[in-house]
């Protein structure tokens, strides 16, 4: 890395962690869980950028990696008095033992990592619509298998009882990793080979580019990151089942991507705080308002209507979303300095 | 451009800690929270609660409001998403400063907000969840405004031995929804304490959202012997449509269905049905039904323009009658308090079915009688106010 990376880099550690640091000190309950809410889903763009915005797969299935995720990292730190009471029926490797959070985020990364692998193997091959439709079945079908699978997931019932791990350290953590391999990835030659194939296909193969390989590359990378979400999900929300993660999610973390911009991960981590904040503060106002002598009466599902209109228009007028493939420079204070610095030079010169 | 969505994404989150850190002045009013299903999959029955709700404020406040001060609801609405319910609980409990909660008739719902209330120590009567598992998972704080799946479930299978005199079931649920997976479960449980272990000549079910039983019905008619009663545990979109399949397929022993039933789409889409049965919370009609429950109806009708939709209603209002009676009773709006007082009501008259609750978490689930209801010609009518003797455990 160069040293304007690194002080990039280091720019946006230290904003983060000023942002998470007053709210560990400073933010009372509400505002925490809006913070961890926000982060969540910024953890879930981010990673599904690299998948939808790097190589242009648009997985619409993608949450089916955030459920696995989630059963998986609840499954193991549920608690053995729960499990013998709720989950007798768990194979006894998995009903005997109970690990920590970091472990366990991990290993619901790793899952859906695995399943990424061999379910990419054969469906990446497909291109545009048909591998979106591809993921769309591959939702339906973890839905489905996740339902029947009663031993492991309770089935249809509410899987309950996990317990309430996630919290703004851990949340702040995972973030900043994600932001880091993604960003990483996309300055490397991977990136450089994603990019390609997403916009050339066969001037990639041209090239020599082996495209399932790249594509199953991002695939992996995104569906790990997106597994962690459902971990962090799973440990804030408590209770959750086989319905939970389906089209609603989908919706709102795909609208958050393609409004921030598919290709950029700053777009994809900005998108998901600006839609995030944007439906919260909408949230607040639905009950009805007053701004001096106008009472404003209340508009249940106005966070809905004003984000869905907003994904509408930015489809119309900016279809790449709002920052496209660019990413904003961390260092863009430094430029502005720079130029003051200049024009004062200049003018003691003239 | 690219320096915008970083401006806007600023600014939107200092409009977030404005409103959120706005400080709320002292007020002389006593504030009750509802998180609802106004919007989403859920809203048809968030709304009723929410209606059920206002009338119970505007008549206690007619009548001077809680220890004299006046009632406010502050509604959220959660938009049937667990995440969103769990914001909308901590903000009303620490910003709107709340002191009791209700709401919420889906179970996964009131386990997103129940930890928060418990945390904060304020009491939470749920509008209508009816998992009897709730209060263990959730502690002392949360109470149920309905009768437990394990309730409706007894009083159904006791009512059809013994009024109906029925002997054999057949039992079909919908596969993929923790309520109708629980509810064939009790009632199989207690149907064979009372008919014993072969009683059920078939259990089958149908997958979520796809509500064609033909092949159901071409294996039920093949048996050798055919059941006294069905029991049907359906969602109230697809309990029409099951329902019609079955008699036109020429079954006509009685069909018994859990509080899923109560809604108009019953006899819309099953036109002209007679017999069949199902529990629900009470009957509220114009002349039918207890006094309580007509007095409700007829307000309903006079402040929204048409009959309620479903029981749901009355869950809202009695939600909010029973946490004033019990802060009266305490005297005071102290959580703890408040929880003492809930715990020693005893048939306390509420629309939906007198209120009995107790110390123990699994007595936050009340003792209710359980209305059954019965269609005959797509009529319905209140065949008996019936309590259960014994009920399978949660």
């Amino acid at each position: 890395m160069s040293k304007r990376q690194i002080l990039g880099a280091l720019t946006i550690l230290f904003v983060l962690g000023l942002v998470f640091g007053l709210a560990q000190l400073f933010a009372e309950a509400y505002l925490t869980r809006v913070l961890i809410t926000i982060a969540i889903y910024a953890i879930l763009s981010v990673s599904l950028s690299v998948s939808n915005g790097f190589t242009g797969v648009f997985s619409i299935g993608h949450v089916a990696f955030m459920a696995l995720g989630a059963y998986t990292a609840g499954i193991l730190t549920l608690p053995l008095q729960v499990k013998a009471t709720t989950m007798q029926d768990l194979p006894r490797f998995l009903g005997t033992i109970q690990i920590g959070f970091l472990p366990a985020t991990l290993a619901a990364g790793l899952v859906p990592a695995i399943v990424a692998l061999l379910v990419g193997a054969a469906i990446l091959r497909l291109s545009g619509h048909y591998i979106a439709v591809a993921t769309l079945g591959l939702l339906v079908i973890t839905s489905e298998v996740l339902q029947n699978a009663e031993a492991l997931t309770r089935g249809a019932r509410t899987f309950t009882g996990v317990l309430p791990l996630t919290n703004l350290g851990w949340v702040f953590f995972w973030a900043v990793i994600t932001l880091y391999v993604a960003w990483r990835l996309k300055r490397s030659h991977f990136g450089r080979q994603m990019l390609a194939s997403r916009d050339d296909l066969a001037a990639a193969q041209a090239q020599g580019i082996n495209i399932l390989r790249t594509r199953l590359l991002a695939f992996v990378v995104s569906a790990f990151f997106t597994g962690v979400a459902g971990s962090l999900y799973a440990h804030f929300v408590l209770a959750f089942s086989s319905r939970t993660f389906y089209l609603p999610i989908t919706f709102e973390v795909i609208s958050m991507l393609v409004v921030g911009g598919m290709g950029s991960v700053s777009g994809a981590f900005l998108g998901a705080v600006a839609l995030g904040s944007l439906k919260e503060v909408m949230r607040l106002l639905e009950p009805g308002f007053a701004i001096g002598p106008i009472h404003v009466p209340p508009v249940y599902g106005l966070a809905q209507i004003v984000i869905a209109t907003l994904f509408i228009l930015v489809m119309i007028f900016r279809p790449k979303g709002v920052l496209g493939d660019r990413e904003i420079d961390p260092l863009f204070w430094m430029r502005w300095l720079k130029r003051q610095d200049d024009g004062a030079r200049l003018k003691s010169q003239m | 451009m690219r320096k915008s969505l970083l401006l806007v994404s600023v600014i939107l989150v200092l409009a977030l800690l404005a409103t959120s850190c706005g400080g709320q002045k002292a007020t002389t009013s006593i504030k009750i929270g509802g998180v609802l299903e106004l919007t989403g999959g859920l809203a048809s029955l968030g709304n009723g609660v929410a209606n059920g709700a206002k009338i119970a404020v505007a008549e206690l406040n007619a009548k001077g409001g809680i220890l004299g001060k006046t009632v406010e609801l502050v509604v959220r609405d959660c938009k049937t998403d667990p995440v969103v319910a769990g914001t909308a609980a901590t903000e009303l409990i620490e910003v709107s400063k709340v002191k009791a909660m209700i709401g919420l008739v889906d179970s996964d719902l009131a386990l997103a907000v129940g930890p928060v209330c418990q945390k904060n120590g304020i009491p939470y009567m749920s509008s209508g969840a009816t998992s009897p598992k709730l209060p263990g998972q959730i502690g002392n704080t949360f109470f149920m405004s309905a009768f437990g799946d394990n309730t409706q479930a007894a009083a159904a299978a006791e009512y059809a031995y013994k009024e109906l005199g029925a002997r054999t079931a057949y039992v079909l649920w919908e596969k993929g929804i923790e309520y109708t997976t629980v509810l064939a479960k009790y009632f199989e449980q207690r149907w064979k304490e009372l008919a014993g272990p072969d009683s059920v000549l078939l259990n089958d079910f149908y997958l979520q959202g796809d509500p064609k039983v033909s092949g159901q019905i071409t294996k039920l008619r093949s048996l050798t012997k055919q059941p006294d009663v069905l029991f049907i545990a359906s969602e109230p979109d697809d309990c029409g449509v099951v329902v019609k399949q079955f008699r036109d397929a020429g079954l006509n022993q009685p069909i018994f269905g859990g509080d899923a039933y109560d809604t108009p789409l019953l006899t819309q889409v099953a036109t002209g049905v007679s017999d069949v049965y199902y529990t629900a919370p009470s009957l509220l009609a114009e002349n039918a039904g207890s006094e309580m429950g007509q007095k409700f109806y007829k307000e309903y009708v006079k402040t929204y323009g048409h009959a309620p939709e479903s029981a749901f209603p009355a869950l809202g209002y009695d939600s909010i009658m029973a946490l004033a009676k019990a802060m009266e009773d305490a005297g005071s709006t102290d959580g703890a308090k408040v929880i003492a007082a809930l715990e020693k009501f005893k048939n306390v008259s509420a629309v939906a079915g007198n209120l009995t609750f107790g110390p123990n978490l699994n007595d936050h689930t009340p003792m209710k009688q359980v209305a059954i209801i019965r269609t005959v010609k797509g009529q319905l009518e209140l065949a008996a106010m019936y309590a259960p003797e014994k009920v399978p455990a949660p």
